[in-house]
Order: C-alpha cells, then structure tokens, then sequence
C-alpha cells in the first residue's frame, strides 16, 4: 500500500548492475544539472542531509543522522499552506507548487521505511498535496547498511539494516568495495540511468550481497522483541516503567518526537501579517511531548508527563491498528538524542519481561 | 482540492441560546458538499484566528446548515463576536457520524450533557422526520441549570414524537422548575431500555459518558448497542495534524462517534 504509485511505473526489465564507484558518482554528478542532489555530507562532528555541489562531498559510509532526510525534505518542518487575503473579497490562495525535482542519494532502509509511513499519513484518504508534489518528484536512492550504530534496532523490526522492499522508491546500493551493486526499481530512474563502465550483476554479486547482509546483522547490539509487544504494551497502561521513567528523567523536551523520521505531528498556525492585510496560514511539526499537545476546554487528556511519555512509546511500539504496522523503524534516534538516554526498547523489555 | 482550504460561508441567522452559547445558520459557498450526516463536524473559523471542530447542529435546511457554538477561547470567541451577515470559513464534512441504519427499525435512546445537544439534534429531526422508521425514541437532557438548556423552544414539537426528560444539576432561576434535578444518571431508570432492542448514542463531557455508559450496561445493555461522541482536540479534521489521537484511532476521522465497545478502557480516556 505504501508508495501510492507516487514513484511511478517500476522498471520495465530487470537492471541490476555492478557499477565502479567513481563511475556511479560521475553519473551521479551528471544529474545535478536537472535536479538538485541531496546526500549525506560530513559537517564537524556529523553528517547531515544537504544538496551537494560535488559528489566529492558525499560521505556515504555515514552512521545515522539526526534529522531523517526523508521527514526534512518530503514533509518540511514549517510550511505554508495558504495566503490568504482580506480587502475587499476575502481570497485564499494556495503557494504554488514547488517544481524542484530532487534526488535524495543513500538514503538508509530505515529511512525509507519511514516515507513509507509518513505515505500512509499523506496519502491517505486525504492526500496533501504538497507532501503528494514532493513525493512524486523526488527520487530516492537508498543504501543498505554495512554496520549498524550503538541505538540501532532495524534488524528487529523488519525496516533494516538491509532494504527489502521493492517498490516505493527508485534504486538501492549496496556497497562493496570499490563498486556498487546497483538495483533499480523504477521505469524513471532505469531511463535515467547511463553511468559507464557498467556490468550487470550476476549471482556472484549477490552472493557478495547476502555476505554484506550477514556481516551486518552482526553489528547490531540493541534489539526488540516484537512477538506480542503491541498486546504486552496495550495491557500494561499503569505498569510502573511508565511513571517512574517520566517522572525520573524525562523533561518533555520532545527531541524524541522532533528527531523520529516517523512522528507526523503538527500544528496549523495563522500569523497575521503587521499590516492586518493578510493572513499566512501554515503548519509546523509539532510533538505530543509539549503539555499542551492535547489540550481541549475544560480539560487535558494527557496532562500527566507519564501519559505524554506513554503515549510517543505507544505509538512506536503499540497502536499498530492505526496503520497495520508498527510506528518505528528501529532507527534509534530518540535514544541517541534524549538527553536523559531514555531507550524505549528498555521499557518494552521491562514491561514484557513483568519487572517492575 | 486541498483538502484544507475553507470555503466561505455567510451567517444568516444567530440566535442566542444561553448566556454563551448561539446558534448560527449558515448559508455556504456552492461546492460545499450535500452529503452531511448527523454527527459528522466542520472546521470552523476566520484567517487569522484559527478553526475549531464544531458539530453540526442542523443540516441542509433551506440551503443553510446550523452550528451551535460555546465561546470558550480564541475561535469560539472571535465566532461570538459576528453579526448576521457576516463571513466565516469552514471546511468538511468530517467524521463519522451517529449509525442512523444501525438506530433504524428499533427504540432510540438519546443522552446528552450539555452542549452535548447539539450534534443529537440532527438525529432528532431526522426522528421527527421518518418518525415510523424507529421504536420508542428518549432524550434524556443534561444541563447545570434552567438557564444552560439549549433549544428550548423547540421541546414542545420534539414532546408530540418522542419522550423528552430534563434534569439540571442545580436549579437556580427560583422558577418552578417541573423536570429533574440532579445528575443525567439518575434519569436511567425513567426509561428502561428494552436491552435487547435499544441502541443508545450518548453525548456530553467525556466523565458523563462514563457513567452513562456504565449504567446502561448495569441495565443490561450491551456495549455493541452504545454510541458515544468524543472530543479531542483537532487542528485538520483529515488524519494528518495528529492532535485528536486516541489510542491510535484519529478521532476525526475514525470519530468523533465511535462505538463504545471500540473506546471503553483506552489508555488516557474517561470511558
Ligand atoms: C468533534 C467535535 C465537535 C465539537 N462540536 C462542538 C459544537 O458543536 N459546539 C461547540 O461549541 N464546541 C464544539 N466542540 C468543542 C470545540 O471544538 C472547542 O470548544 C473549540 O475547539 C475551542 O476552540 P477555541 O479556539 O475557541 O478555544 P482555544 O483558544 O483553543 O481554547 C480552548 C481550550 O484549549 C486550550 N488552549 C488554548 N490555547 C491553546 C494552545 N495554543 N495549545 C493548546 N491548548 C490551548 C485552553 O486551555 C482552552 O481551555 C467540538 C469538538 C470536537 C472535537
Ligand atoms: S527526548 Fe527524552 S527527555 Fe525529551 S521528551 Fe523525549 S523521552 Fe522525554
Ligand atoms: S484533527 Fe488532525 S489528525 Fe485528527
């Protein structure tokens, strides 16, 4: 269900190469004429998503980043939805349409598991058509993981470290060595593609493949254990991990909410403009941390810190009625960026092992 | 269509309900849509103000729909503060509404608290309407006092269809007051449902519904048969925004009107 044709027709023969990584660069560099290329880039002590000038600046041995590029660049963090002019006719009009077409080059399975998600929240019965516009006009490259990083948890929850999924997205990497196993998914991206120097991959270079995955799934320290979790969580509403992490550590400082490539919350904001003319109406992203989130006159459903802290774990782990999976790709980021270390694969554990 | 842009909408009629409540007929731009069913809500507001949920208190009647507001906060204070004529935007409808089919061919039980009046009174017309597609039909009415009753002049007409019971909290006005007082619970017994046959659609404050519903299953019913409306709040109405989940439903749009049996127990709800 995920992808909702909005990476169009799939590839129309089988094309899986192996392509010298200098060449696949090239071909890579050779695009930034008609799109703008994003991709891990090294910045001081970390990799963030940006649009390159040079492939050269690409570091896509890179761990984990903190923002997802998928969340950044498909559903932006504040948006404008509408303009809206008073005067004599009140008129709403609509931004227009960004016509960028972009690419967005090693991005990890993880990640691209979650457009999948943020496709069941935008391209649900109510398709938005800012994120439908993006998402149809960005190609993605995903690139499976060679090693995982300490917060990891993909490998338990089927999102990773390897991409298996075939469609939704245009072409997957796999690094080995000095080339790339290249696989395209898409009729857009197959037509595109024309790197030199290309083989196309035979069964030797998925045995090298499968190999990649196993030395893989050997990094991985941190693990969940799903059998059952969404029942196990969804019985034990006052199970003592609950109050006693909220109330311990956690500070409601939604960093958990603002970094998880899944969370899709946000608030729909009007700001007036100092002439009194116009109006500007947007969304930003919003987190069901802040005190706030579900308040209504005359009451507050999660007014208690433990049921804010409930209800982000919950949504990861529980709740998978909502969607039919379950809310986290095993990415780890909220672990890595509370600043408290609260692992929510932690208070699973306690809570399906009964500990109090 | 973006499935957030208001269409506009021009106030034809207001009139007060109770020292902070009006209701407003609405007469609305052409491509809004015809198919609106009783429970279902608008997103309501002005540019620059915001919008709110607000159920509709009436459907298509003479080319306006009815909304029934309590100014509480910014929106609902701003919607306060316009005359007849003036314009609004709105967008929808949203939701899923009260299960008329499910109700059909059998006996009715309407409870409201409060404002909780408003989204019932399209099913009441609709009673009104096709009076002899449902068994006996009550209401049974909730408010903290006589001066906090909602539609009051029409109860008359509403009395000649179905059984109308009143109870306030508190009656303050020193009028003889010939109905109820105290809490809407203590009207149960007033109409014993016929368990098997009865189909209940409760709506008020979320810890009035708790107790209403936990009577009616005292008085057998089965929490199959028990509808009930929530509130939570909302900033898109369409499943996007997150701010109504519960539990993993979006009440916007898996509500606002849910069975019971689907709601009974969630973690941080009432019922
Ligand atoms: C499905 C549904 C149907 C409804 N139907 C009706 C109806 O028919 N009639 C009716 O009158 N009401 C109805 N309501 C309730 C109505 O939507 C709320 O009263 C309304 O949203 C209040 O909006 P406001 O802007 O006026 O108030 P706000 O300014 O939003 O204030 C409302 C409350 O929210 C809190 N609040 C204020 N600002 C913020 C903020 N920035 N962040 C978080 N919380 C804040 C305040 O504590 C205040 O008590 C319905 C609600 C739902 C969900
Ligand atoms: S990042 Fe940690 S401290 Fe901050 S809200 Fe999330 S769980 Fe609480
Ligand atoms: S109101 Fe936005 S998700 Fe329900």
């Amino acid at each position: 269900m995920y992808g909702n044709g909005m990476t169009g027709a799939p590839a129309s023969r089988i094309s899986d190469f192996l392509v010298p990584k200098a060449s696949f660069f090239r071909w890579l560099d050779s695009l930034r004429e008609s799109f703008s290329v994003v991709g891990p880039v090294a910045e001081e002590d970390r990799t963030v998503f940006r649009e390159i000038a040079s492939a050269d600046e690409l570091h896509m041995e890179y761990a984990s980043t903190m923002l997802s590029p998928g969340k950044v660049y498909l559903y932006s963090p504040r948006e404008d939805l509408f303009r809206i002019s008073f005067g004599k006719d009140l008129t709403i009009e609509e931004p227009p349409r960004s016509p960028v077409q972009r690419i967005i080059a090693g991005i990890h399975a993880c990640d691209t598991h979650a457009v999948f998600y943020l496709d069941r929240t935008f391209l649900g019965a109510f398709r938005d058509p800012l994120y439908e516009n993006r998402r149809s006009n960005t190609m993605l490259i995903a690139l499976n993981c060679s090693a995982a990083s300490r917060n990891c948890f993909c490998s338990s929850m089927g999102a990773g470290p390897f991409l298996k999924a075939e469609k939704g997205y245009d072409m997957l990497l796999t690094d080995l060595e000095d080339a790339y196993l290249v696989e395209i998914r898409t009729e857009r991206c197959r037509v595109l593609f024309n790197a030199d120097a290309t083989q196309s991959a035979d069964a030797e270079v998925f045995r090298r493949k499968e190999e990649k995955e196993r030395s893989a799934l050997r990094t991985f320290t941190k693990t969940i254990n799903t059998d059952g979790l969404d029942r196990a969580l969804r019985e034990n509403p006052e199970h003592p991990v609950w109050g006693r992490t909220a109330d311990e550590r956690c500070l409601s400082c939604a960093n958990c909410v603002m970094v998880c490539p899944t969370c899709f919350c946000h608030d729909v904001v009007d700001e007036l403009s100092m002439d009194m003319k116009t109006v500007r109406r947007y969304r930003e992203w919003d987190a069901c941390q802040d005190a706030r989130f579900a308040e209504v006159h005359g009451g507050n459903f999660r007014a208690r810190r433990t049921a804010r802290l409930r209800q982000f774990v919950t949504h990861k782990l529980d709740q998978t009625h909502q969607y039919g999976v379950f809310g986290t790709v095993g990415c780890g980021r909220c672990i890595t960026w509370c600043p408290t270390g609260i692992d929510l694969t932690e208070m699973a554990k306690a809570i399906q092992t009964r500990k109090a | 269509m973006h499935p957030l842009k208001p269409a506009k909408a021009v106030l034809k009629n207001i009139r007060q309900e109770t020292a902070d409540v009006k209701t407003y007929t609405v007469q609305v731009d052409g491509a809004f849509s015809r198919e609106l069913s009783p429970g279902q809500f608008n997103m309501v507001g002005y540019p620059g103000v915001g919008e709110a949920p607000i159920s509709f208190s009436s459907l298509w009647e003479d080319g306006c729909i009815g909304h029934t507001v309590r100014s509480v906060g910014a929106v609902t204070a701003f919607i306060d503060k316009l005359a007849e004529g003036d314009e609004l935007l709105l967008r929808g409808p949203y939701g899923k509404g009260w299960p008329m089919d499910i109700a059909k061919g059998r006996d009715l039980l309407l409870v409201a608290g409060g404002l909780g009046l408003a989204p019932l009174r399209p099913v009441i017309r609709e009673v009104l309407q096709s009076r002899d597609s449902f068994g006996t039909v009550s209401l049974l009415c909730g408010a903290r006092n006589e001066k906090n009753l909602l539609f009051t002049d029409e109860y008359e007409a509403w009395r000649k269809k179905i059984s109308l019971f009143l109870t306030v909290d508190e009656a303050v006005t020193g009028e003889p007051w010939g109905h109820s007082v105290g809490l809407i619970t203590g009207l149960l017994d007033r109409v014993k449902p016929d368990t098997a046959g009865t189909c209940a659609f409760v709506v008020g404050p979320e810890i009035m519904m708790r107790f209403v519903c936990r009577g009616l299953m005292l008085r057998g019913m089965q929490p199959a048969d028990i509808f009930v409306s929530l509130e939570r709040r909302m900033k898109c109405g369409v499943a996007q925004c997150g701010h109504c989940q519960h539990a993993g439903f979006f009440v916007c749009r898996d509500g606002p009107v849910f069975p019971y049996a689907q709601v009974t127990g969630l973690m941080d709800g009432m019922l």
